[in-house]
């Protein structure tokens, strides 16, 4: 997995989270994090969820674009 | 909310006092076939939704599913469904199968006023939570068999944890002490978002924190006793505990002790994090799939960091499908967003017989109203979306007669079709509304809609040409309803 299915951050984006494994101790899936626009994937989910030019466009982050913050920590300062 | 509070009966007694967690709720289920075990192999995705969805649909009668085969999770065990249908939550009241919502929701309503408190307090080490410690090198992604719960999802959701917070300004005091349902999402190994808004308590308290720069600590417990995740959701007052609340509602204790950071939690649910937030930190949360059926938008919200985690030996992660309807969602929270509307109606109207706000969450609702004279209804109507619940949420109101159950659709189309006048619809424009309705036109703000479906009285005209059946119809023919049932069932309930 090379770049984000929901940004296409770049691969030093990407965390890697959790390996899971059989009983057998035999990798089943990874489980990974864009630090970019925090959205986490397994490998082994369906290409609909993973495949950024499968996923509905509707669905894409942009991490520059002004999200609403909730209860803006600023409006302490 | 009322005085009406009359003594439990003795089955409701006994299922009380024999369920103290979500194990003990469970087998209880399995002895009712109401409880299944899903021991073929699925993947998180998509395999867990698509089970979820399937048993959601038959929601009197759908079982809770509980997966114990689950690729790259051996040995874990994951639960859906366990307040997934209306049986399930007769069987938690002490009734049989069989029944009716309607005689759920005056169960509900005859269980308010209860004043005394059942709160058992134990020991940390002797609380079955506490049997496993963690205070380090934490891994929510290993530790619970995490998975998308709607496809497009930011992320993977906790979407049923009962959230412990105490108002950092006054730490001390339990009464303050707030355990509501906030969905989270898993950021990190040992780091997630958590949603919540002014309004709600966790709001308060997030806001508290960060003014004061104090810390605020939460405890996140997950598979609980199945009355707390009912009656944590339910409006109460700021300095009402929702244990003393959920202990009153069952009429038998709950077994409390304290967290590592100073919360009272339930010494007998499946795990509980431990979690400080990060001040001044927002993260990017979205979308998440939600009761209206639609997804909610990105966001940049709280994030809290694990500090410890407690959990039973083999711990069951319960989770809840939520999504479009029907889901788990409606079956959990629909009597209980009901019968607080109807306990504000009837200090007015005594008229009112009864409230269904089943739907997403009461946008749409039913009242089933005794006119009191022509266009009476429609006043009722009016003062229903006054109510605290109704102000934001109800959307679309169907009136219809006594003698129409607002929890039977069969009966409601039939007063829609030969009660309504088109002239009997009235829309009120520009009202305030819940933000995620995919049907607003400004998010936060829309049209109210009632149709007024109760029969015609003087003065008015129409209608006296035609006289309407009278069927059988009361407990007689409510108790032969059930023997039918019974003879159907090979003399099984
Ligand atoms: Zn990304």
């Amino acid at each position: 997995m090379s770049t984000c299915p929901r940004c296409q951050a770049e691969e030093n984006k990407i965390r890697t989270e959790h390996k899971g494994l059989n009983a057998k101790g035999e990798l089943v899936w990874t489980i990974f994090n864009c630090e970019s626009c925090a959205f986490t994937w397994r490998d082994s989910e369906p290409a609909s969820t993973i495949d950024y030019n499968l996923r509905e466009e509707f669905f894409r982050v942009d991490p520059e674009k002004p999200y609403p913050v909730i209860m803006p920590p600023a409006q302490y300062k | 909310m009322s005085d009406k509070n009359v003594p439990l009966s003795d089955n409701a007694l006994k299922v009380a006092k024999r369920i103290g967690s979500l194990r003990d709720f469970l087998e209880f289920l399995k002895e009712n076939n109401q409880c299944i075990n899903w021991s073929e192999e699925v993947y998180p995705e998509p395999d867990i939704r698509n089970v979820a969805v399937a048993a959601g649909r038959d929601s009197m009668n759908g079982p809770a599913v509980i997966f114990d085969n689950i690729a790259g999770y051996p040995g874990k065990k994951m639960v859906l469904g366990v307040h997934g249908s209306f049986t399930n939550i007769a069987l938690l009241l002490g009734h049989p199968k069989g029944t009716t919502i309607k005689e759920l929701f005056y169960d509900i309503i005859s269980r308010w006023g209860a004043d005394k408190p059942l709160l058992d307090f134990i020991e940390q080490d002797k609380a079955p939570v506490n049997e496993n410690r963690l205070t380090n090198n934490f891994n929510l992604y290993e530790l619970l068999p995490l998975y998308r719960i709607n496809e497009y999802d930011g992320g993977f959701y906790i979407g049923k944890a009962n959230v412990v917070s105490r108002d950092p300004r006054d730490p001390d005091n339990f009464g303050k002490q707030n355990v509501g349902i906030y969905r989270i999402q898993v950021q990190a190994p040992g780091e997630f978002t958590l949603l919540s808004v002014p309004a709600h308590d966790m709001g308060r308290h997030i806001m508290a924190a960060e003014q004061e720069g104090v810390p605020l600590r939460i405890s996140v417990m997950l598979g609980n006793h199945p009355a707390m995740c009912m009656f944590a959701a339910t409006p109460i007052g700021y300095d009402e505990s929702e244990f003393a609340y959920a202990s009153q509602m069952m009429g038998s204790p709950m077994r409390l002790t304290k967290s590592g950071n100073g919360m009272d939690i339930l010494a007998d649910s499946e795990m509980v994090i431990e979690a400080e937030l990060m001040n001044g930190v927002r993260s990017l949360e979205g979308p998440f799939g939600e009761f209206p059926g639609s997804y909610s938008g990105v966001r940049k919200i709280p994030r809290f960091k694990v500090t410890a985690i407690s959990h039973r030996n083999d711990p069951i992660f319960e989770n809840i499908y939520i999504g479009r309807g029907w889901t788990e969602h409606d079956t959990l929270i629909g009597l209980n967003t009901s019968a607080p509307i109807y306990a504000a109606l009837i200090k007015d109207f005594p008229e009112v017989v009864a409230v269904n706000a089943l739907y997403q969450h009461g946008l749409t609702g039913i009242i089933s109203v005794k006119n009191r004279f022509a266009g009476f209804a429609k006043s009722v109507a009016m003062r229903a979306l006054g109510t605290p619940h109704g102000t934001m949420y109800l959307k679309n109101l169907i009136m219809v007669d006594d003698d129409v159950d607002p929890f039977d659709l069969n009966e409601v189309m039939w007063a829609l079709s030969t009660r309504t006048r088109a002239e009997d619809t009235i829309v009120i424009p520009n009202m305030p509304m819940i933000p995620i309705d995919p049907a607003a036109e400004v998010a936060g703000k829309g049209h109210r809609l009632i149709i007024d479906a109760t029969s015609f009285m003087p003065p008015d005209k129409l209608g006296g040409d035609s006289k309407i059946v009278t069927p059988p119809a009361g407990p007689e023919i409510d108790a032969i309803a059930k023997v039918i049932q019974l003879l159907q069932n090979g003399g099984k309930s």
